[in-house]
């Protein structure tokens, strides 16, 4: 009796010392930041007072992919201006879900995402602010980009059948083809509720063709074309040749894979395929607006849409042409109908992940 | 004797008020953003959200799962256990090292590994061109299965020998003296005395594989086999966003994990026994002749294989490729990726010092919290030491995405006087919520078994309570609580999902590095990252074993 005493008296020692020792660790490690970020909250007093000069200080930009191209605009906008970026990378998805945690204390200023029914989505909910007199803005193509300048495209990408050259001498031309039994099993489609673009062409899809759409999709899926992740998981396989062809790919990535010296190709269906355009839009909840704008402004520059083209993809402003890939009066485009794609992304998503599993 | 109960109250008291803020709180938040839908309390919405998407299906699935990959792990753990217990190849403490590879190896990247091995085209029918249909077999629940059981059965491997290690010979000893033939001693003996850590290493790897995002997502969704984290993990990753949805899946999940947990505890309080008293140990090491000895060797070999040969293989070559359309083949190797991933100052060496710092911080932290609950918890025998059991097991209960919504909610939340959120001390606070179980299960079994005569004896011979505390208590405990410190520092070293949500912006880990890198087309560098990550880990554990076999109190 006395024993179990003794031993559960030791024990207690030691959990109180423990105890006192992570609490007192605890409250210590509290005030210690690391060296790699403030304290979001000393960081928005600072930035407030800061707002009133336009250089110097700090900017929180969400982006998604490519990070290459991301990395660039950074650090070509700091030499610039002088404004330290901190960048998080993500998926369209990840970004929003992240957004969506922070709703309370949000640090982001500028977000770029890769699906424009997104970025309508967050003007929708009032969590963008407009910068119509951005500067550049009407060179940008009208179709992608908000009247009221509450969402900029800076750069496109457009989907089409991205091939392995190895296993393919004779590419399909049609959306058609890829349900004939010559393509059976061989072929990979992005799954829509990971990447933006994806869904882009699946809602465009099927806005122009209306119900009827569907009756490819389900033949597709008849004919054992797998859904599978984002879109470099659906292209991995496909370089590496367990698959020989993405349906709806995104272009740039084909065609940087292509630079690097990997069998890949791509072509664009002569019915016409889907552009999707990359959005980007300062908060209404940034705290830095004064360095939000400038990044906006620099994201339309000559100099920035130069590391659109050099990443392969497609420059948001007309009036810049690049010549390392197709431009858009090159590519056939279905007659998609954004607000039609805006409010049916969802259900379509739903309804093709049902479909596909 | 007062101020026992006092010290006793305060520890209960102590490890409630952490366990509460740390864990609790958050996934009460969630909780409730799962039922207040747009400020109106709306009692239904998760079970509505359960009944009406055909989840059942779903939870049957991810149940049958782990129930497979139980099976599988016993299978794989249970003979490897015992002969490195029990036999001459226990002396070779490399072994272990090897094995806790497959722990560090993110899921997402062994399964890669796998499919890459296996796929249409893939490294297998390179080398063996007639391999083609065993492709075919390997792309189904089985293979998944397999797949997740080499990554998981460690965990079990190492309670199992421990605890093997502790019965020791003496028992069996006195069963042979007695007659009893070696499958009568193994029936009789070992099983009831095994029982509570098999009990322990079972929950865990069902947990674990319930709560698992890695496998699922890679290689489950090629052969189309849906699981609840991946169902959740939807709902929280791609658009549009549904905390709610998302956040009542998690709780039919952690419906089934607590029944799972329960049953564990009522097993491991029926047979938890007296093992380590003051008498010596002999364990008697069987020494391996003939045909048993080749048996033994080869299964070591045919495991080791499996779990890290395969899958490295595949890692090591996708990562030394030009061009990952060209294959294997000699004028497409180099060593460009690790040179560009190791030069000075880039964002991966960034990122490696940022895994390892948070690691280190993470896992210090959790082995000296992890103990004090442990100690508390003592033998579950009051409701409040089973309250406190229950809720640091919780992390490992709740998928590690959920767990991490729920600390954001909380610490970043409006009302908040100092807000942790977007900091280093953070991602450190994350880490160690979630890996708090391992310390605690390693602990809690290595302090049960414990004979209270022991610190009789220390206190007839006139040890204070400190004394016996630093000379009796902590040695007996020390192995149990550097397995939970290595544990944590090798899952914190590799932790995607969490990360991917709580790093503030523009810090990386090694994790989120290669998920980058897979998002972003660099598979080769992705993969490159993950054998330096990794190989770094092992070297260091190589250290501390080393450091380790030479201390005189090595229990195990």
């Amino acid at each position: 009796m006395l024993g179990m005493k003794t031993r559960k008296k030791s024990a207690m020692l030691l959990l109180t010392a423990v105890m006192s020792i992570s609490l007192f660790g605890c409250s210590t490690g509290n005030t210690t930041t690391g060296n790699a970020a403030q304290p979001a909250g000393e960081g928005n007093t600072a930035a407030a007072a800061e707002t009133t000069k336009p250089a110097g200080g700090k900017l929180v930009l969400y982006s998604a992919g490519p990070q290459k191209l991301a990395d660039n605009i950074v650090s070509g906008f700091t030499d610039k201006t002088g404004i330290e970026v901190e960048m998080f990378q993500g998926t369209t998805g990840k970004i929003l879900a992240r957004m969506e945690a922070e709703k309370s204390n949000p640090v982001a200023d500028v977000v770029i995402l890769a699906s424009l029914p997104s970025a309508q989505a967050l003007k929708a909910d009032g969590l963008t602010m407009p910068y119509p007199e951005a500067a550049n803005a009407d060179k940008l193509n009208k179709d992608w980009s908000d009247a009221e300048g509450n969402y900029f495209s800076s750069s496109a990408s457009a989907l089409g059948i991205v091939y392995n050259t190895k296993l393919v001498s004779t590419p399909p031309t049609s959306w058609a083809d890829l349900a004939t039994p010559a393509w059976k099993d061989a072929v990979n489609i992005p799954d829509p509720t990971l990447s933006g673009s994806a869904l882009d062409f699946i809602t465009g899809y099927l806005s122009a063709n209306g119900e009827k759409g569907w009756d490819l999709l389900s033949a597709y899926k008849a004919n054992g074309v797998a859904m599978a992740g984002a879109n470099q998981e659906a292209l991995d396989p496909v370089i590496t040749g367990a698959k020989s062809i993405v349906a709806a790919g995104v272009d740039y990535m084909a065609y940087s894979s292509k630079a690097k010296g990997e069998p890949l190709d791509i072509v664009y269906p002569e019915e016409g395929t889907v552009i999707s355009p990359r959005p980007a839009a300062i908060l209404k909840s940034s705290p830095n607006v004064e360095n939000a704008k400038a990044f906006i402004d620099y994201l339309l520059s000559d100099e920035a849409q130069k590391l659109v083209t050099d990443a392969y993809l497609i420059p948001g402003r007309e009036d810049i042409e690049a010549t390392n890939r197709a431009n858009v009066k090159d590519i056939p485009q279905l007659k998609v109908d954004w607000n039609w794609m805006s409010e049916h992304g969802e259900e379509t998503a739903a309804r093709f992940s049902e479909t596909f599993k | 004797m007062d101020n026992n109960r006092i010290f006793r109250r305060v520890g209960v008291i102590l490890a409630l008020f952490l366990l509460t803020i740390s864990i609790g709180v958050p996934l009460l938040l969630i909780f409730w953003q799962s039922v207040y839908v747009d400020g109106q309390w709306d009692w239904m919405a998760p079970i509505r959200t359960i009944t009406g998407h055909h989840l059942s299906g779903v939870l049957l699935n991810s149940v049958w799962l782990s129930i497979c990959v139980v099976a599988v792990t016993t299978l794989l753990a249970l003979p490897l256990a015992w002969m490195m217990a029990k036999t001459r190849m226990g002396e070779h403490r490399w072994v272990d090292v090897i094995l806790m590879i497959p722990f560090m190896t993110p899921p997402y990247i062994g399964s890669m590994g796998w499919i890459l091995f296996m796929q249409k085209g893939g490294y297998l029918q390179q080398w063996i061109p007639s391999s083609a249909n065993w492709s075919e077999m390997f792309f189904s629940f089985w293979g998944m299965v397999l797949i997740m059981s080499l990554h998981l059965f460690p965990f079990l491997y190492l309670l199992l020998r421990d605890a093997l290690i502790r019965i020791g010979g003496n028992l069996e000893e006195a069963g042979a003296v007695h007659g009893a033939r070696a499958a009568y001693r193994f029936r009789r003996i070992i099983l009831p005395l095994l029982l509570s850590s098999y009990g322990m290493g079972i929950m865990l790897v069902f947990v674990k594989t319930i709560a698992e995002f890695g496998t699922p997502a890679t290689f489950g969704r090629k052969i189309g086999y849906y699981v609840m984290t991946s169902e959740i993990h939807k709902y929280i990753s791609s658009w549009p966003i549904d905390f709610g949805k998302a956040t009542s899946l998690a709780s039919v999940l952690l419906s089934v994990c607590l029944v799972m947990w329960y049953m564990q505890s009522a097993m491991s309080r029926k047979f938890t026994y007296r093992l380590v008293g003051g008498k010596g140990q002999r364990s008697k090491r069987y020494s391996l002749r003939g045909g048993a000895g080749w048996l033994c060797g080869v299964y070591l070999a045919i495991l080791l294989i499996l779990s890290v040969g395969i899958p490295y293989f595949s890692i090591i070559a996708a990562s030394t490729m030009k061009l990952r359309g060209s294959g294997i083949a000699f004028d497409n190797l180099t060593l460009d990726h690790y040179k560009e991933l190791l030069s000075w100052g880039s964002v991966s060496m960034k990122a490696i010092g940022n895994s390892l710092g948070l690691s280190l911080a993470a896992s210090t932290v959790a082995v000296v919290i992890g103990t004090g609950f442990a100690l508390a918890i003592g033998r579950s025998s009051s409701f409040m030491q089973r309250v406190i059991d229950l809720f640091s097991l919780l992390p490992n209960t709740v998928p590690g995405i959920v767990m991490v919504v729920g600390l954001i909610l909380f610490w970043n939340s409006p009302w908040m006087p100092v807000t942790l959120y977007n900091t280093y001390g953070m991602v450190v606070l994350t880490y160690v919520v979630l890996f708090l179980p391992y310390t605690v299960q390693y602990v809690k079994s290595s302090f049960t078994q414990i004979d209270g005569t022991l610190f009789q004896a220390g206190q007839v011979f006139g040890g204070k309570p400190l004394y016996i505390l630093r000379r009796i208590l902590i040695p007996l405990i020390l192995p149990g609580m550097l397995a939970g410190w290595m544990m944590t520092f090798t899952i914190a070293t590799r932790e995607l999902v969490g990360s991917l949500l709580i790093l503030p912006p523009s810090m990386q880990t090694s994790a989120t590095y290669i998920f980058a890198q897979f998002e972003q087309g660099q598979v080769s560098l992705g993969m490159a990252m993950a054998v330096v990550t990794v190989g770094m880990t092992v070297l260091m554990l190589l250290g501390i074993e080393m450091l380790n076999s030479k201390r005189k109190w090595n229990a195990s």
